[in-house]
């Protein structure tokens, strides 16, 4: 008898060591996925090695910078071995100042409206689909998030941005600060992001013996089954590398 | 001139392979010598590289230790868990040491061998723990009997050749016994007769 072909959607390959094994092959193509974390987790240089892996196979990949200037972004990923400034010379990956958008689209205000949302979502797929983008991070959504008024506006704005970017075949990895990732699970930090994505990626830090030892957990993933374990991560010059979290050590003291 | 063991050279030759897991017995007052009696074989005559993890003592020390009874240190990548636990440790004037905060750092003690192993493809690798006892002091037994076992396999599937040194009356059992399941080879040197 013949085995019953079983579907699977597309992946893209994230490159970072460890982790693709963990999403059983990559996310799948189109996906917009929260990547939610404590500060010093490593957000940040995770999102960076997920577009330098795709912008190496020649894909076009933006980055969005709301929390810093894009020149002290690309200062501080410079110290990494697997950062190469090239790819941004050649065009590759292009980062842009979330400030300076806004202020190219007249929003000035310190809290949007629905049609400064429309705005936003526009521009950002503007640029997604003129440049030709398949990789995306917007670091952090939680800062833009700070100035929507409401919680059903956030829920627009996702849902718009996630839509728009799907049907452009773009995979985006949205940063989300959280305060703690302990036992109270809150993974985003205003509690509607999680439930309009289609993924959610954890970073946080156990406490063991008053030591920070960073992990990295899998919460969500549509379309691919996946590891929901807890693995723990380190910042190497190569980038982030993964290795399952000991079983007897993985919950804080 | 001290001479090393030349037992552990030979067993080594006879018995090691690429995957092999050496569970290494040692005696309080012989541990140097038989470690460097197992590192001079594997750097001269089977010219691997490899990851040396210092538990027991600061990498300083026991670079300075091999370069006294000759044998050279410099194919070897030092990863030091003791010497963050006091100020001033981490100011070493060799190149190929790195830090990690604490021994029970297990997960970073792991990764930071797989990262320094990935630079070598050159030749074959090895990696030495020194020691097991010196982990029991900060691990929880059921962690780091845990942890070997992870630590083993995970090296023996990447044919890097793993040496696994503890003194035994030191060791927790129940991760003696771990060890003796789950090592391939032994090179007991464990009771030091004294003449």
């Amino acid at each position: 008898m013949m085995p019953t072909p079983v579907y699977e959607r597309d992946r893209c390959v994230t490159g970072i060591a460890g982790l693709d094994e963990i999403l059983r092959g990559g996310i799948p193509y189109g996906s917009t996925v929260l990547v939610a974390g404590t500060c010093g987790s490593g957000k940040t240089t995770m999102c960076m090695e997920f577009l330098v892996n795709g912008a190496e196979n020649g894909e076009a990949c933006a980055h969005f910078s709301a929390t810093e200037p894009s020149v002290k972004l690309l200062e501080n990923v410079r110290q990494f071995d697997f950062f190469d400034m090239r790819l941004v010379d050649r065009g590759l990956i292009n980062v842009f100042d979330m400030d300076v958008l806004f202020s190219w689209l007249g929003m000035t205000k310190s809290t949007f409206e629905l049609s400064d949302i429309d705005a936003m979502v526009k521009a950002i797929t503007d640029i997604v689909n003129t440049i030709g983008v398949t990789r995306l991070v917007i670091d952090s959504v939680t800062t833009l998030c700070y100035k929507i008024p409401s919680e059903q506006l956030i829920r627009d704005f996702l849902f718009k941005l996630g839509k728009a970017l799907s049907t452009l075949g773009c995979t985006a990895l949205l940063v989300s600060e959280i305060t703690s990732s302990g036992a109270k699970a809150y993974w985003s930090s205003f509690g509607v992001e999680e439930a309009i994505l289609d993924g959610i990626i954890v970073l946080g830090d156990v406490e063991r013996m008053g030591h920070l030892l960073r992990f990295i957990q899998v919460v969500k993933m549509r379309g691919a089954s996946h590891a929901r374990a807890k693995y723990a991560l380190e910042l190497t010059p190569k980038g982030v590398m993964l290795t399952p979290m000991l079983k007897w050590g993985a919950v804080n003291d | 001139m001290i001479e090393l063991d030349p037992g552990v050279a030979q067993q080594l030759a006879e018995e090691a392979t690429p995957s092999s897991a050496i569970q290494v017995r040692v005696g309080t007052s012989n541990s140097e010598l038989i470690i460097a009696s197992i590192l001079q074989p594997l750097i001269q005559g089977f010219e691997m590289r490899g990851v040396y993890i210092c538990a027991s003592r600061s990498a300083t020390e026991i670079i300075q230790t091999l370069e006294r009874i000759g044998v050279d240190p410099s194919g070897i990548q030092f990863i030091d868990t003791v010497s963050s636990g006091f100020i001033g440790g981490t100011e070493v004037p060799y190149p190929n040491i790195r830090f990690v905060d604490s021994p029970i750092m297990l997960e970073s003690i792991m990764l930071q061998t797989l990262y320094h192993l990935g630079e070598n493809t050159d030749t074959g690798n090895f990696v030495i723990v020194d020691s097991v006892n010196a982990l029991s002091i900060y691990n929880e037994k059921r962690m780091l009997a845990e942890y070997l076992h992870t630590f083993i396999n995970t090296f023996r599937a990447r044919e890097v050749l793993t040496v696994i040194v503890n003194v035994p009356d030191q060791t927790p059992p129940g991760v003696l016994a771990n060890l003796d399941l789950y090592c391939t080879d032994l090179i007991d040197r464990g009771q030091v007769v004294i003449h």
